[in-house]
């Protein structure tokens, strides 16, 4: 079956939905609904997240060795505790920027054809998606402040203490710009599946090669200077490397200002590129199937 | 048009073919698996590249850190690549063999699926966690062979008959461990039914056994290197096999880890036996 699409679908949902106040309600309430959703396996999620930490306690033993075989309080500006922080830290960075099933979910609806309900019903696709992995992230966080709260402490004695109010504000500022980044980055990948139809294959390349250019193994100062500053201005250090030294204090000043401006225009960039292979897309799309 | 159907005669007198069956039912098994998997080319190379990928950051990752170091617990870099390697070919085995089937197993007590299974004059244990062959990594067990290799290239090593055999042996004792563990976390889906969980165990027990001994043998982890050495052996799958190939030989480890393996088994079989004998056909 093909359809004729409005290419456009923003402008025919603004003549339903004519009112700001109308369209915030309505995402509000996708927010709420998938809220409540999120909370129905509370006893699987605290066990998962229990287990899926447990793997530090290895990474803690590995790098003890590894700074005992070197004979050096740093390596690469960050002494063993700092180490074992960060790596702590960037657990919390992938609470905000990972978004699994997000591209691998939207290029389902396009190639199964459900993408049509954001068409001929006045809702966005974006829209919809932002509202329900907020909703998924707010669960996520509220109920992994037990598991996470009891690991920190724990592993208190890593850390300094509480960094002073204006980095604990980037703190917050990058991991929220973490959250666009890596949900429009995500969705912008999702939305190559009007070409291709099935991007799981590209999704898989991309989060393993993720894993390591995020930072997320080790720190990227660790890396030789020319990979360590090509890495430092991708999108994807802000994933993961940014917030972890953003908390410990290693970028400050002006180097911090500059950080969290580029994150801000990669964050902008990737919502502006999700919106434009949208509507491209839209142009192509036959929506087959039920 | 080639006749794929398995000519095996299952209720064989022939003592010689009884013994030889099930070798023979998994390369027909691992040969219908393969021609599957290449219904799909561009999705096994896919799979592929991933692989390659992940060992390839694993590298530069290693690489990374002994650029800052010459030794990690008492392991030299060349040391350490082969233990990485011999890590990577077993888990290459496991994931090849068995993960894709034990994975499998808590969807076929949900649905009722299992009956089929059991109904086949076959043993139970080999069709459940035997019967398809993830030839995607199976790339994994050369790659991890060739880091193995290089390893003992640019140590200049000599070669020597009895470590070689002596870790084809405890590479062997290693697989079997861990499909051990692997089986009993498996049996646990017939009085779970979801085994998400338990999948999740799996890959701790298995980041446990990526790391050489000695990173445990200090302060609060010494209690994990005794538990999850001489208790749940799972610390002597990759450590027993490199060490024999790269350190001195411990002849009461060999000795320890073909006890481990004989016991693992045993006791893994036992335990399924009894999984399925708790079992309850769900389907109508």
């Amino acid at each position: 079956m093909s359809v004729a699409i409005d290419p456009e679908p923003d402008d025919s949902y603004e003549l339903q939905s004519p009112t700001r106040k109308g369209t915030w309600q309505k995402y509000y309430r996708v927010l709420r609904v998938s809220i409540a959703e999120r909370m129905t396996y509370r006893a699987d999620f605290l066990l998962g997240t229990f287990l899926r930490m447990l793997p530090m306690v290895t990474t803690i033993l590995l790098w003890q060795a590894i700074y005992k075989g070197s004979g050096q309080e740093v390596l690469a500006g960050f002494k063993y505790r700092e180490m074992i922080a960060y790596l702590l830290l960037v657990h919390i960075s992938r609470m905000f920027s990972s978004m699994p099933g997000l591209a691998a979910g939207i290029s389902r609806e396009i190639r199964e054809g459900t993408l049509k309900k954001y068409l001929i019903q006045p809702l966005d696709l974006l829209g919809y998606l932002i509202s329900y992995r907020t909703a998924h992230k707010i669960t996520y966080i509220l109920m992994a402040a037990l598991p996470y709260g009891i690991i920190f402490y724990i592993c208190r004695h890593y850390f300094d203490g509480l960094p002073s109010a204006p980095i604990c504000l980037a703190y917050v500022l990058s991991l929220l710009l973490s959250f666009l980044i890596g949900f429009y980055f995500e969705a912008a990948v999702g939305m190559v599946g009007f070409w291709f139809l099935e991007v799981t294959s590209i999704l898989y390349i991309v989060i393993t090669l993720n894993y390591f250019i995020s930072g997320q193994m080790l720190p990227l100062d660790l890396l030789p200077p020319f990979w360590a500053g090509l890495l430092k201005v991708m999108p994807f250090q802000y994933m993961a490397y940014f917030p972890a030294v953003v908390f410990l204090g290693k970028v400050q000043g002006s180097e911090l200002l500059w950080g969290l401006g580029l994150e801000a225009f990669w964050a902008i960039f990737f919502a502006w590129l999700a919106r434009f292979l949208y509507r491209r897309g839209l142009r192509h799309y036959g929506a087959y199937g039920g | 048009m080639q006749d794929h159907s398995v000519p095996i005669d299952i209720n064989s007198a022939n003592p010689v073919q009884n013994k030889t069956r099930y070798f023979r039912l998994l390369a027909r098994l691992g040969t219908f698996t393969l021609i599957r998997e290449l219904s799909f080319r561009g999705n096994f190379l896919v799979k592929v590249i991933v692989e390659v990928l992940w060992l390839a950051i694993l590298l530069a990752f290693y690489e990374t850190v002994f650029a800052r170091t010459s030794v990690v617990a008492s392991w030299s870099k060349q040391d350490y690549m082969f233990f990485v390697g011999c890590f990577f070919a077993l888990n290459g085995v496991i994931e090849t063999l068995f993960l894709e089937n034990c994975n499998e197993f808590s969807n076929l007590v949900r649905t009722g699926d299992l009956d089929f299974l059991l109904l086949k004059p076959i043993d139970e244990q080999f069709l459940i966690t035997c019967r398809r062959v993830d030839w995607s990594v199976s790339p994994n067990i050369i790659m991890g062979f060739c880091i193995m290799g290089v390893s003992l290239w640019n140590k200049g090593w000599e070669f020597d008959a009895l470590r070689v055999a002596m870790f084809g042996i405890t590479f062997t004792c290693g697989v079997a461990i861990a499909y051990s563990f692997m089986l009993v976390l498996t049996s646990c889906s017939v009085w779970l039914v979801r085994n998400q969980s338990l999948m999740e165990m799996w890959w701790l027990f298995s980041s446990l056994a990526r790391y050489p001994r000695e990173i445990y043998q200090r302060g609060w982890a010494q209690s994990l290197d005794i538990v999850f050495t001489y208790i749940l052996p799972i610390l002597l799958v990759v450590n027993v096999p490199s060490r024999v190939m790269m350190k001195a030989m411990q002849p009461e480890m060999i000795a320890f880890i073909l006890v481990a393996t004989v016991v693992s088994l045993s006791l893994s079989r036992w335990f399924f036996l009894k999984a399925l004998r708790s079992y309850r056909s769900a389907s109508s």
